[in-house]
């Protein structure tokens, strides 16, 4: 396992949870319609089921960030506390053009994505010269960096006050507005349709030959370099679009509140977003959605009934990670398993990298 | 520069500190023959392969492959220029499948072609009929949805070397392919490597002697980083100084 002189932390737990990943995605393609059509069912139950479209477009603001985190820790093996660095920065610009530069919604997410993939390249570039613990703590220091610098440049960030009124602005196509969006249930739509494509656009990445290459560099980075691969490259481009995706969706949550705090930005950001993918489970994409609806719902309920909630959030995450170690979606899968006998057979359609994996323990 | 040599090395050095493990080595590697490396323990063999896999940056002295100076080109460049190896120590995609291993391994060669996302990984049809015809070769086809860490060690073995075959090389580096390879297990990988030495050129580091003796055309003895002896297997086997090198080892 531990052949690459990768210390263990960053490489290990993926490793295993890409088993259940593998064995997820089986599950997945026996169900009807596959993953996609799960995600879009889900997308039009949440608002119907959920108390507020506010906390549904939440949910799902960051499972974005959860999915580009999974891209990082589940399918490259790299466990990144800089997320809130994307997250944040994506917050500000978008606001910043929409305010001082009369941007549109489009146009503003469009600057976030574009800046938030340059920025995590350089970040990932930097960060990945050390491996293992040293690569963590690379990223945690990058985020400590931008967080001050976030907070020093209050004139355009209005430091601890945060960013106070983020347009949402409607979409216009040739002048003419497409959809009103200070409506909750119009915003939620809004999101939701972007969470969709950005949830088959990474499926499809992640099964493409760069996909596959990444998840090679997780199993065996030594090998990997052996076959011609320079691995740097494929951890770059990871971190891109990591932060291609993750910068958007701060951008999204700004305009939600109307309003960019400084929070945003903060390594406790960073934590969550991780956390987040944990409890999910890594290596599963629909995981993500879950992960993250998860910890925005306990929050929510935890939060009204005591003060000091996350206690309780806490020991909710020591739960899984000792009892689900796949993630709640490992659980749900275990569940299925359980309800239909026989269902661990896997199947493995050709070239599908996703699938090409067989579960099995390693360790 | 003899175009008869795919791989030539002139006075190539690797030290550590003061201690040099690769001392001034001339080594000449035919073409499409199997040109074996042995030396007792210590003798400088892994350190010279780490210079000609690029795991290692030569401290002196020059690497030629093709005629063409590959010195301080960079591993995974080097699979690039046309050179492939396995491991000492099994490194395999060991939760991925054996075809995946195989097809990860075709799609190598392309180095930084592989950054593409709107392609199907399996979309590229000659990267996984290399894979399958490897597998076939190896005789892993039965195998191809298993993963690699639950093959057996043998199979393991084989599949190391199948992964440096994907890289379609013109030479291949094998370091120790029979490495903890049960006694049933070795006649298969030698009939492999002599089988490879028709097509490729093939340079092995060896322990197992017996291997060494059957499939090489020539063979380096090295010792104390330099080379001893080079010669055919008969001319190596007579040599007095190769025995006294092995002897002074179990002494």
């Amino acid at each position: 396992m531990n052949a690459t002189g990768e210390p263990l932390p960053a490489q290990s737990s993926p490793g295993r949870s890409g088993q259940r990943r593998d064995a997820s995605a089986s599950l997945c393609s026996r169900l009807p319609g596959g993953p996609a059509a799960v995600v879009a069912a889900l997308l039009v139950l949440m608002p119907v089921v959920l108390p507020s479209r506010t906390m549904a477009t939440e949910i799902l603001i960051f499972a974005m960030a959860t999915l580009a985190c999974n891209l990082l820790l589940g399918y490259g093996g790299l466990l990144s506390f800089g997320q809130a660095i994307f997250f944040g920065s994506g917050a500000y610009l978008s606001s910043l053009v929409m305010i001082h530069g009369g941007f549109g919604l489009l146009p503003a997410l469009l600057t976030a994505a574009v800046a938030g993939a340059i920025l995590a390249a350089l970040v990932g570039a930097l960060a990945i010269r050390r491996t293992g613990i040293y690569f963590v703590m690379m990223t945690l220091a990058f985020n400590q960096t931008a967080y001050f610098i976030a907070y020093t440049l209050s004139d355009w960030t209005g430091g601890d006050n945060g960013l106070l009124d983020v347009p949402r602005p409607s979409p216009t196509l040739f002048g003419v507005t497409l959809v009103d969006l200070s409506d909750a249930t119009a915003y939620y739509a809004f999101t939701a349709a972007l969470f969709f494509l950005i949830f088959i656009a990474v499926r499809k990445i992640i099964a493409s030959p760069f996909g596959s290459t990444l998840i090679a560099v997780r199993e065996n980075e030594a090998r990997a370099g052996a076959l011609g691969y320079d691995t740097r490259n494929f951890k770059i481009v990871a971190f891109a679009v990591s932060g291609a995706v993750t910068a958007p969706a701060g951008a999204l949550y700004a305009m939600l509140l109307n309003f960019a705090p400084l929070e945003n930005i903060q390594l406790s950001m960073s934590e969550n977003i991780v956390i987040m993918t944990v409890i999910g489970g890594t290596g599963s994409l629909l995981g993500s959605l879950l992960g993250a609806g998860a910890w925005v719902i306990i929050s929510d309920i935890l939060s009204e009934i005591w003060p000091r909630w996350l206690i309780l959030t806490g020991g909710a995450l020591i739960l899984i990670v000792l009892y689900l170690p796949g993630g709640l979606w490992g659980g749900v899968e275990s569940l299925m398993r359980r309800f239909r006998r026989g269902g661990g057979t896997r199947r493995t359609p050709d070239g599908v990298p996703e699938n090409a994996g067989a579960a099995h323990p390693m360790e | 520069m003899n175009d008869r040599h795919i791989l030539t090395t002139e006075n190539l050095s690797l030290s550590y500190g003061g201690f040099r493990a690769v001392d001034k080595v001339n080594l000449r590697v035919r073409r499409k023959t199997v040109h074996s490396v042995i030396g007792p323990n210590g003798a400088g063999k892994t350190s010279l392969f780490h210079c000609l896999t690029g795991g290692r940056r030569p401290t002196g002295g020059r690497i030629l492959f093709n005629g063409e100076e590959i010195t301080n080109r960079s591993a995974h460049a080097r699979v690039g220029s046309g050179m492939a190896r396995s491991f000492q120590i099994t490194s395999l995609f060991q939760n991925l499948t054996v075809r995946e291993n195989l097809r990860l391994a075709s799609q190598g060669r392309d180095g930084n072609g592989a950054l593409v996302f709107w392609r199907s990984a399996g979309a590229r049809k000659e990267h996984t009929e290399l894979a399958d015809r490897v597998m076939e070769r190896l005789g892993l086809t039965r195998k191809a949805a298993v993963a690699a860490g639950d093959l057996s060690h043998g199979q393991q073995r084989l599949l190391e070397v199948g992964m440096a075959l994907c890289g379609k090389p013109e030479l291949l580096l094998l370091d120790e392919p029979t490495a903890g390879m049960g006694v049933n297990d070795i006649p298969m990988m030698t009939e492999l490597i002599a089988d490879l030495g028709k097509e490729y050129s093939v340079m092995l580091i060896e322990h197992n002697m017996g291997i060494v003796m059957s499939v090489s055309d020539t063979i380096t003895v090295m010792s104390r980083g330099g080379i001893l002896v080079e010669g055919k297997p008969e001319e190596v086997r007579a040599d007095p100084r190769v025995r006294e090198a092995y002897l002074g080892e179990v002494a």
